[in-house]
């Protein structure tokens, strides 16, 4: 217990030098920003905004960009409030009670009440990283090559699982993306690997490019298709009465916490942890509520719960990653990319060699979650004027925006032109209805998989049943294949798309 | 499809899986072709080559699979693609990937603005080249100074 006191009271010494404090506050307002602008989701902006954070110390880099990450959200539920349309997956439900609202005029509630509630879950979220962080960090510590490739691939089932669509489909872009991985030098070898001997090439592909080309080009390029003058129904009605009143408060603070609590699991378990919990804490309001019927016709229990789920898990997401390095989602993914960059390699090690960067980074996620709150209230009215920005003028700012970025991380013009062909496949697969996430996860997963089958096929002298004869791995394998074979269930399936469908209707 | 032509035959039911599984079995077969040089197994050792085919393998199951269930199910045929948005914005990022060494990030950054403005028929001349203007001298002073990323400004003629 004392060891937690000690590891927070050393984070918050981190994260409250002013120069971090000033870097949490430029990565939560840019965030917000970029994730208010419609058409851009929050791995694009946490894509997008990668290369501005090279030329920092890695705290402060790491810091900023969990801002980013937690801004890009905020910024994605205030569209999804004022504009109906959804920042990113994780706030599609809030559309259904938040727009609702804000038609009837009472938008400043409903955004007040998302930020209060993402506050409140944010709290809860920072104490869990850091009561669960040292004990998961010496699990980790015994865990050997094949069970962490164990996990890895329960990890991405999980992905798939929770994910929406097609299981198949998304099985077969983890898998290009493990491929993808592949290009380069091979790292035990040296030798070249489908390299075609382009110099660039020898080093991989690289990550931020593929995140940039298959998030930002791509989806640029699809939403020109619809023209590029979006639907969208503006709220044109004055924000009055910013605060929510006292009713407001005492109906929400429940669903506050039921959705923290739900949240918080579900954001531990990898796969896309956030977005089913934001679904799952809707759900669950709308089962329990004595008038389910108030649901989708501006509830403010139905912005509550799915908030803080929401941000619960966005938080408690980064447990996986900073405890045995491996990143649950397609945003942790880029988070491990942007380390990497740095010259550290997220895991269990990196809590103990490098405890200040850790614990800087969690206590940093609840000063952050503060400032939005205070901040990004009176900013309201401005975020809603950015939203009359015109599609026409941000496409191209976008485009030169992320050419610039992509350039500046290597110097080298060809990753430009490889960010832009990744542009034109992430097309292709919205085209055809394939999910560009987990490609990303396999990517990043791909040289970690690879290494660890290979160290456990190399101590078990080839013998393949290692991976079911050691227990630990054993169950996590069993995992796996139960919660795949559970998928493919026909009536699980069915269950499983009533929840989408419910948000799309 | 209904209503619609389709290239497809008639037994393909859903074209846009059977495309879709189709492109990702090509990728495989190339990604095997291209690790085909590659050492294999050696002894209990993972050689350079073996994990590449073994995920290209995987890759030529599941895109054959995909491939399949296209056939088997009924589906959506493939999405109607438009030209101008990737045309406009691919040739916009193209010229900056070729620009910026040689004639710098204001000239490039400028020029590829508007190149991609071309991938929507409604930009408005006027206002596009203000705001293009407009963010050429923030980019130029956001990530040279601000940010210390060295990368040229002007062209090379120029400075030189």
């Amino acid at each position: 217990m004392s060891d937690l006191f000690h590891n927070l009271v050393l984070g918050f010494g981190v994260a409250v030098s002013p120069i971090n404090l000033l870097l949490c506050l430029i990565g939560a307002l840019v965030g917000t920003l970029v994730g208010v602008l419609p058409g851009i989701g929050t791995i694009a902006t946490v894509a997008m905004l990668l290369p501005i954070t090279f030329g920092l110390p890695p705290v402060g880099a790491l810091i900023m960009l969990a801002g980013i990450y937690y801004g890009a959200q905020y910024g994605g539920s205030t569209t999804s409030i004022l504009v109906n349309i959804p920042g990113e997956a994780t706030s599609v439900v809030t559309t259904l009670d938040g727009f609702q609202m804000a038609k009837q005029g009472r938008a400043g509630p409903a955004l007040a009440i998302a930020a209060i509630g993402s506050f409140i879950a944010g709290c809860a979220a920072t104490v869990l990283i850091a009561v669960l962080g040292a004990p998961l960090t010496k699990l980790a510590l015994a865990f050997g090559p094949a069970e962490y490739f164990s996990l890895m691939v329960l990890g991405l089932i999980f992905a798939v699982v929770l994910a929406k669509g097609s299981v198949l489909k998304a099985i077969a872009m983890i898998v290009l993306g493990l491929l993808l991985s592949m290009v380069g030098s091979d790292i035990e070898t040296g030798a070249s690997r489908m390299a075609f001997n382009i110099p660039e090439l020898a080093d991989g592909l690289g990550f931020a490019t593929v995140a940039m080309g298959v998030f930002g080009f791509a989806e640029i390029i699809r939403n020109l298709d619809h023209g590029a003058e979006m639907d969208r129904q503006l709220v044109q009605q004055k924000i009055t009465g910013l605060m929510p009143t006292r009713k407001d408060m005492l109906d929400s603070l429940p669903a506050i916490f039921r959705g923290t609590v739900l949240g918080s699991i579900l954001g531990i378990l990898p796969g896309g942890g956030a977005v089913i919990a934001s679904f799952a804490a809707y759900t669950f309001e709308k089962k329990i509520a004595r008038e389910p019927a108030r649901f989708g016709r501006g509830a403010i229990e139905g912005v509550a719960a799915p908030e803080s789920a929401n941000n619960a898990a966005a938080q408690t997401s980064f447990i996986p990653l900073l405890t045995l390095g491996i990143p649950p989602n397609a945003v942790m993914a880029l988070m491990v990319g942007a380390m990497t960059i740095h010259g550290i390699v997220p895991g269990p090690q990196v809590m103990q060699k490098q405890p200040d960067l850790v614990w800087g980074m969690i206590a940093s996620m609840w000063i952050g979650n503060l400032m939005l709150i205070i901040i990004n209230l009176p900013l309201v009215g401005i975020w809603v004027r950015l939203l009359r920005v015109p599609y026409r003028l941000m496409f191209p700012s976008i485009v030169v925006f992320c050419a610039i970025g992509i350039y500046s991380i290597n110097n080298a013009p060809v990753d430009v032109v490889l960010a832009g062909t990744f542009g034109l496949i992430g097309y292709w697969l919205i085209k055809h209805e394939f999910e560009p996430a987990p490609l990303l996860l396999g990517m990043v997963l791909g040289p970690l998989m690879e290494e660890n089958l290979r160290r456990a096929l190399l101590i078990s002298r080839g013998d393949w049943s290692v991976f079911i004869t050691r227990p630990l791995s054993a169950v996590l394998m069993a995992a796996a294949a139960g919660l795949l074979v559970l998928a493919v269930l026909p009536t699980l399936r069915k269950k499983r798309d009533e929840v989408f469908v419910e948000s799309e209707s | 499809m209904p209503g619609g032509k389709s290239i497809m035959p008639k037994w393909v039911r859903c074209p846009q899986d059977f495309v879709g599984g189709l492109v990702l079995m090509g990728v495989a077969v190339f990604a095997l072709w291209a690790s085909s040089d590659l050492h294999g197994m050696h002894g209990f050792s993972f050689g350079a080559g073996t994990a590449p085919r073994i995920f290209a393998t995987l890759l030529l199951g599941l895109g054959a699979v995909v491939m399949i269930v296209g056939i088997v199910n009924d589906g959506p045929g493939v999405a109607h693609y438009s030209w101008r948005g990737p045309l406009f914005v691919s040739l916009g990022i193209v010229f900056f990937a070729m620009a910026i060494r040689p004639l710098g990030l204001v000239i490039s950054g400028l020029a590829s603005f508007l190149i991609s403005a071309l991938g929507s028929h409604e930009t408005r001349w006027v206002e596009a080249i203000i705001v293009g203007v407009c963010l050429t001298i923030g980019c130029a002073l956001l990530f040279p100074y601000v940010l210390g990323l060295p990368m040229p400004l002007f062209p090379r003629f120029i400075v030189q």
